[in-house]
């Protein structure tokens, strides 16, 4: 028996790979469950890292988290002040910036307020918006608030004129078509939203703004961060969080996180507890061959290491199964709950491949010890 | 003879049935724990979005417009319309009255303020005004719970508060106002002195406004009993087609369809039912908040579901794959008793009675055991206790059941298919 180390070595691969094949199905069964295993844990961690991400888009939904307001008293705030804020936040991170004027118009010489912006953006920023009819898609046609379209009975369809007087003073006139009736159950609905362009070309000027309401996809503190940039930075912009909004989605967002943290730990924690039963179940009817090793003058370490090999083999082919199944599992998950795709931890690999050679390694041990431990007489005597 | 030898198998094998009995009572806990908290998981995450406030908006009819739109002052002589601050009660009197969760009334109207700006919003309403219903009920309710994001700096007023206000952080930066200074405020010719108490910043519109304790601002515009609008923070079912077809007209609505919105907490239908309490009112879902709850309460109820799915295949897999392993490992067994002549269903039945046994053990310490690990999720995550859903009982039972049979029933099948000779010779 005492060989070279090279015939050794040939020898317990031989030993590992023929007890796998002579033993098919037992091993296909703790394959299996090595593998469930491997999944749970690949597929629940994908999606804890991924939940704020996709979380936070749906969020977005509730609109506007950060505004800008000019800054000191009342002026208006200008175009380029606004963009250069702008650039300050992570370009990946704006979900929408809708920049909106907000001017005083006539219509049969009753006051209205009106509110030129950018129609695209706005459906992005205020996705909540219920509008009846269609978004306005060229210049010459605007979305009414509900309480404007009671008061002056207007429709989808219908023509209707302003009138008012500009920044030199001078009268206009205009028609435009209503596209739309727009209800939010807030104060927009007693406004008038015509394009941006429309406005600056009544009022004789371009360029200025009231308010620019930006709808961003990230946390609390990254929030905070842009805000003290672009006030050190910016001059004639002073950024304001929308605190309602994102104090709120902090609140809920963090709930929803420990939600899917404590489901995730009692799952794995389960799900291994399992797995390690199944291959105890699996190795302790390995009794008797342990027993007849012994009795042949194996050495204790050798039998350890012999079936440390074929977990190996079993935790590394089963957590390779669990990280792809895992991922598709994931996948699904996030195609089905948010229509996006997820994103990849590369670092799941190894952690899930090591997990579950640790797990198999552990519920192998127990029962080989068990078995080495004891006289191998009375192992292979049934007892 | 039957019953002797499975009480036989249990006594012989007690390690190996007690570890079967443990993997199916893990397997059982993790069903009961994940059914538990997914069926509550709407409710909960309902009750953490109220965080977001109020979602139903009330005005008087006709008056909403005025205000924001001409810029017209309240009490300048034209249509002011007011709701009842006596009916307010009523709001928790409707066929949903349980889902309301919180409401407040406010009561606006402008004022000078001497030594600062010439015109500010001065805002009345409840901070936590202790209620008395006509059912004979009471509650607490107010702005203190509906708009917990603020950030005061300095205290909440009480309702009993007076001479004392609370000032939004635009008003007291602009007019150099701190906590505990004395402001005094002007209303056609009448002075009153205030305390301020605690400045805020909400990070909205409210910043620009002085608030006090809605008597306060009705008793200095002579309108005692009198409120502008009433926000309502209700839980509510997300819309759907039938709902939206009834928020634009509920009587275009079938009989039959309009009992049904009726009786669901859809937003538009609790709206409707605040009206009909309420004279003379709109009650008006706020879009912003109601439509964004609905998404992600969908989203999280879709995301625990599918979490579920996985933990339920994932139990089930594991639960049969031991069944499958344990029962393979007494080929020797099945073998012996073939040679002395048993038939196969006997020899079936006594397995599968030894699992089942072991199984509905297992099962029933599982499931209690699963009632604890969804507790600790709830109390953990939101504080409050998940409620125990008596339906997951059957489910947890059906899938134990179930899983057992599909574990055992193959792995029998194919020991009884091989030769008793073989099997004994070890091979």
């Amino acid at each position: 028996m005492a060989g070279d180390p090279m015939k050794k070595q040939t020898m317990y691969f031989r030993m590992v790979t023929s007890s796998l094949i002579r033993r098919r199905s037992r091993m296909l069964v703790a394959l299996l469950a090595v593998a469930i295993g491997a999944t749970v844990l690949s597929g629940l961690v994908t999606i804890y890292y991924d939940i704020p991400r996709q979380m936070g888009q749906e969020f977005r939904s509730y609109g506007a988290n950060l505004i800008f307001i000019p800054s000191g008293d009342g002026s208006a705030l200008s175009m380029d002040a606004a963009d250069a804020a702008a650039d300050f936040i992570p370009a990946d991170d704006i979900v929408g910036m809708a920049p909106y004027r907000y001017e005083t118009v006539k219509i049969n010489e009753q006051p209205f307020m009106a509110a030129g912006t950018d129609m695209e953006e706005v459906k992005k920023t205020s996705p909540y918006w219920f509008v009846s009819g269609e978004w306005p898609e060229n210049d010459g046609s605007v979305l009414v608030g509900q309480e404007v379209a009671d008061y002056i009975r207007l429709s989808p369809g219908d023509t209707f004129t302003v009138t008012g007087t500009d920044i030199k003073d001078e009268s206009f006139s205009r028609d435009f078509i209503v596209s739309g009736i727009v209800q939010t159950g807030g104060t927009e609905e007693g406004f008038i939203f015509l394009s941006l362009s429309d406005l600056e070309g009544l009022m004789g000027n371009e360029g200025e703004l009231d308010v620019v309401e930006c709808s961003i996809s990230a946390s609390q503190t990254v929030l905070d961060d842009i805000v003290k940039q672009i006030t050190e930075n910016v001059e004639g912009v002073t950024p304001r969080l929308v605190k309602r909004v994102t104090q709120s989605e902090g609140t809920v967002l963090t709930k929803l996180q420990a939600l899917v943290y404590l489901v995730t730990v009692i799952v794995l924690l389960l799900t291994m507890i399992c797995v390690a039963t199944t291959m105890m179940a699996v190795v302790a009817e390995r009794r008797k061959e342990i027993g007849l090793k012994k009795a042949l003058g194996a050495a204790n370490k050798s039998i350890v290491m012999e079936f440390l090999g074929e977990c190996l083999f079993l935790g590394g082919l089963g957590g390779l199964l669990g990280v792809v199944l895992g991922f598709v599992f994931a996948q699904t998950i996030s195609v089905n709950v948010f229509s996006r795709s997820i994103s990849f931890q590369p670092l799941l690999i190894p952690v899930t491949l090591a997990v579950s050679i640790a797990i198999t390694a552990l519920a192998c041990l127990l029962p080989v010890r068990s078995a080495t431990d004891v006289d191998p007489a009375i192992v292979l005597r049934g007892e | 003879m039957f019953w002797r030898m499975v009480r036989g198998a249990f006594f012989r094998q007690k390690g190996k049935m007690f570890m079967i009995a443990f993997t199916i009572a893990l397997g059982a806990s993790l069903a009961t724990a994940m059914l538990n908290v997914m069926l509550d998981v709407g409710d909960k995450v309902n009750q953490e979005l109220k965080t977001y406030g109020a979602n139903i908006n009330v005005v008087p009819k006709e008056a909403s417009l005025l205000d924001d739109l001409y810029g017209v002052e309240k009490d300048s002589g034209v249509s002011d319309q007011y709701l009842k601050e006596a009916e307010l009660g009523n709001i928790k009197t409707i066929f949903w009255a349980f889902n309301i969760v919180d409401f407040t009334p406010y009561f606006d109207t402008k004022v000078k303020l001497i030594s600062g700006d010439s015109e500010v919003k001065l805002v009345g309403t409840w901070f936590n005004h202790h209620l008395e219903l006509p059912t004979g009920e009471s509650l607490d309710t107010g702005m203190k719970n509906m708009k917990n994001w603020w950030e005061v700096s300095g205290d909440w007023l009480t309702d009993q508060d007076e001479n004392s206000a609370m000032v939004g952080s635009l008003v007291s930066g602009r007019n150099n106002i701190k906590a505990g200074d004395v402001i005094t405020i002007e209303f056609q010719g009448k002075t009153k002195e205030l305390t301020v108490k605690g400045i805020f910043n909400a990070g909205s519109d409210e910043d620009e406004a002085i608030y006090v304790p809605l008597q306060v601002a009705q008793k200095l515009a002579e309108h005692e009993g009198l409120v502008s609008s009433v926000e309502v923070s209700a839980l509510t079912t997300p819309d759907n087609e039938l709902s939206r077809r009834a928020a634009q007209n509920p009587d275009g609505l079938s009989i039959k369809e309009w009992e049904t919105w009726y009786c669901t907490a859809y937003v538009s239908s609790i709206s409707y039912q605040i009206q009909e309490v309420i004279t003379d009112s709109v009650a008006k879902p706020i879009r912003q908040v109601a439509e964004s709850e609905g998404a992600i309460l969908e989203k999280t109820q879709l995301l625990m579901l599918l979490i579920t799915i996985l933990s339920l295949v994932g139990s089930a897999l594991g639960i049969s794959n031991l069944v499958t392993a344990s029962v393979m490992e007494r080929s020797r067994e099945f073998g012996l008793l073939k040679a002395i002549g048993a038939h196969n269903s006997p020899v079936s039945w006594l397995v599968l009675t030894e699992i089942l046994v072991t199984a509905v053990v297992g099962g029933t310490a599982g499931y209690f055991a699963g009632l604890g690990f969804a507790q600790i999720i709830g109390q953990s995550v939101f504080g409050s206790a998940i409620d125990i859903k008596p339906m997951v009982i059957p489910l947890v039972a059906v899938l134990v059941f179930l899983v057992t049979l599909a574990g055992s029933i193959p792995s029998i099948r194919l020991l009884l298919s091989l030769r008793p000779a073989e099997v004994l010779h070890g091979r």
